[in-house]
């Protein structure tokens, strides 16, 4: 590594270090607290899978580069000089942790790893050694902004071929569109991805409820996030949010993917509309009685999945138990569940970087944990979980179906009495 | 050697006392100054004040008493007692007083010593346990080490403080440290072995040597960890 490309690492580390992540690698005892909350670690118990273990490889870098007693006894805090070699270590902290903050809340501190995470995934960035698809797959996503009115005929075109399978399951009154698009002055813009299994079932749910909604050109899903790239993590959010200005919007619903969300409700600073979730969409429609669900169309036994994007680190956690409440007679909790919940293993890019050999060993627990409930139907509200949960159950056989909470509901739907 | 002495007793700890104010307070003021975090660090729910809720964090330490209650109950022995030993160093000088000014003993009468070294020593031997030693550093040990005799040299001093003169000539008295203090708070630069004539001097100058070695690489050890638990238990609280 030349002293050049050195300095530039050395630039970008440094645009990490807010107060909190300063806090976040100075001040870790290495009491080992947070070893056991990683799934990572619970499955396969090395120390590289531990939060600690991994905020190790960037927190000596930090000693090194960034603090006098680093430079002067390097050897009190193994301090290390960035290399080559050492860039192998970072890629494991960037990519075997999920970013799921389940170590959060281990921590005496609350030492944040999915701070020092980012740090590792930004280096990699500058070093030219992320995962190329994950880069590829944010161009993609922002060449689409820049060329929306290119492909505005083909999404709409797409989008109508759906409408049957949407009246399918709700029939909307007459002379509305099934899938509306471009709606100015729409209430709600729902943001879904680049699948029908996210647009057909949250589009018969939000007719059933009679919302005046409309569908996004933009798929949620954020990989500049996922890639750990500040700026494209913006750019690709932006487009969503110049839309949503466009059209008037009051609210923005991201669809069931925990990343979209989290980036788009608390990582964008101050929004003219307010950002849900579509978990808390369906919680609203249950509770205001705009939508109706008949129990007995989920007569297998249930259970969630808590995605860590969207409970743990973004809060909506009761509001899927009260979808569930009305959704069956027989919902089981996982051991542990809410903000304690196992990772599926699947988030931080992994599942869209393929990885699926880690992804499975590293998610062993996962596996027993949803195994133990006994449930024939395991629910979710994430697009990554529901992806490598399907994984898990093939690979560990579980014998479950895997199923959206959207999914079930729109499934369910009943006209109000 | 007098004079090795004299340097260790007077000038040093001046010297240790302003490394650790002063790099304690420019670490704050850097830390401080550092760009705030561009989004939120909240783990949910979020539930009850968020003040008083981190307060509740970083004193009361409820993750690891969930996580690892045997390491949970040392923790809160080893800091509560480091707080009365701060407290009872205070109490040696006769313009600050806590215990009444003719008492012979420091606060907690050598039990604070004897519950610190226990609890260094479990801290001690749980890191040379995997998976924790795997994540020790040498500083983790030598900190400990220094903390460990640092606290050995304090009950040496304290149970010889028990001794009379009669029985054998550990003499320096409770009073006697208070003159020593009192010198050092009015910069008179006296030699302390004028009032500190007992024959175990010599573990009164390695104490104080331990001490100022610990002042002065506190701003730069994790020991930091005390002014900024506060603050980093309020980000995961959404601060
Ligand atoms: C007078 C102030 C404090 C001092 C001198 C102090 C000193 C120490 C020392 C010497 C250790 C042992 C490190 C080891 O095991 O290697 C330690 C550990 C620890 N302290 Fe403190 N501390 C102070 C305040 C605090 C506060 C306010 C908190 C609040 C959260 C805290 C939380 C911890 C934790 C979680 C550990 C980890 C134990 C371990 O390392 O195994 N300390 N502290
Ligand atoms: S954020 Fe999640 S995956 Fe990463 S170290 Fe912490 S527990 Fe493990
Ligand atoms: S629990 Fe916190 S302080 Fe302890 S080792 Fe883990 S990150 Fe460090």
């Amino acid at each position: 590594m030349d002293a050049t490309q050195k300095q530039e690492l050395r630039r970008l580390f440094a645009s990490r270090l807010t107060g909190a992540v300063r806090m976040y690698l100075e001040a870790c005892t290495h009491c080992g607290t947070c070893i056991p909350a990683c799934h990572a670690y619970a499955s396969e118990p090395e120390l590289r899978h531990s939060s600690v273990g991994r905020a190790e490889n960037i927190r000596r870098l930090f000693w090194r580069h960034f603090r006098p007693q680093g430079r002067l006894a390097g050897w009190l805090n193994e301090a290390v000089e960035l290399s080559e070699d050492w860039m192998e270590k970072v890629y494991e902290t960037a990519y075997t942790c999920t970013g799921c903050r389940r170590c959060v809340t281990y921590c005496p501190f609350g030492i944040d790893t999915q701070q020092i995470q980012s740090i590792a995934k930004l280096l990699l960035i500058g070093a030219g050694r992320e995962p190329q698809v994950l880069s590829m797959l944010a161009d993609m996503s922002i060449a689409k902004g820049e060329n929306v009115e290119a492909t505005k005929a083909s999404f709409t075109q797409a989008v109508q071929g759906l409408e049957e399978e949407v009246i399918a399951r709700w029939r909307s009154e007459a002379g509305r569109e099934a899938i509306p698009i471009d709606e100015k002055d729409a209430d709600l813009l729902y943001v879904a991805l680049a699948g029908k299994h996210s647009i057909i079932p949250a589009a018969a749910i939000m007719n059933a409820a009679g919302e005046n909604w409309s569908l996004s050109y933009f798929e949620a899903v954020n990989f500049g996030a996922f890639v750990g790239n500040p700026e494209k993590t913006r750019e690709i959010s932006q487009r969503i949010i110049d839309e949503a200005v466009r059209l008037g919007v009051r609210e923005v619903a991201i669809c069931e993917c925990g990343t979209a969300y989290r980036v788009m409700k608390f990582m964008m600073g101050e929004l003219p509309f307010r950002v849900v979730s579509f978990v808390e969409v369906i919680a609203r429609y249950l509770r205001e009685g705009r939508i109706q669900i008949d129990p007995r169309k989920t007569e297998q036994r249930l259970t969630y999945h808590d995605p860590c994007q969207i409970a743990r680190n973004g809060g909506v956690m009761e509001e899927a138990r009260e979808i569930l409440a009305h959704l069956t007679r027989d919902f089981v909790e996982l051991q542990p569940n809410r903000v304690e919940n196992w990772c599926c293993g699947g988030g931080g890019g992994l599942v869209a970087m393929g990885e699926k050999e880690f992804r499975m060993r590293s998610a062993r627990v996962k596996a027993e944990q949803v195994r133990a409930t006994g449930a024939e139907v395991l629910a979710t509200a994430c697009e990554n979980c529901h992806t490598q949960l399907s994984d898990l159950n093939e690979h560990y056989a579980l014998g479950m179906r895997v199923a959206f909470l959207s999914d079930l509901v729109s499934q369910a739907l009943v006209a109000s009495q | 050697m007098n004079t090795v002495y004299y340097l260790i007793m007077v000038p040093m700890v001046y010297l240790a006392v302003a490394v650790c104010l002063i790099g304690v307070i420019a670490r704050l003021i850097a830390l401080g100054r550092a760009p705030r975090h561009p989004h939120s660090l909240a783990i949910f729910p979020q539930r009850g004040p968020r003040f008083l809720g981190a307060l509740g964090d970083t004193f009361g330490m409820p993750t690891v008493r969930r996580h690892q209650p045997l390491l949970w109950f040392f923790l809160l022995l080893y800091h509560l007692a480091f707080l009365v030993l701060i407290a009872s160093h205070f109490d040696l000088f006769p313009g600050i007083r806590i215990l009444p000014a003719d008492s012979p003993h420091m606060i907690g009468a050598g039990a604070v010593g004897v519950v610190l070294t226990l609890a260094l020593f479990y801290f001690l031997i749980r890191r040379f346990r995997s998976p924790i030693r795997e994540i020790t550093v040498p500083s983790d040990y030598l900190l400990l080490l220094l903390l460990l005799f640092l606290v050995l040299t304090g009950s040496t001093i304290s149970w010889a403080n028990s001794w009379n003169s009669e029985a054998g000539g550990f003499v320096i008295t409770k009073q006697d440290f208070g003159l020593y203090l009192d010198g050092l708070a009015r910069f008179r630069f006296e030699d302390p072995r004028e009032v500190l004539y007992g024959s175990h001097y010599i573990v009164v100058v390695l104490h104080v040597l331990l001490a100022n070695l610990f002042l002065i690489l506190l701003p730069f050890s994790k020991i930091m960890h005390t002014f900024i638990a506060l603050p980093m238990n309020r980000l995961r609280r959404g601060a």
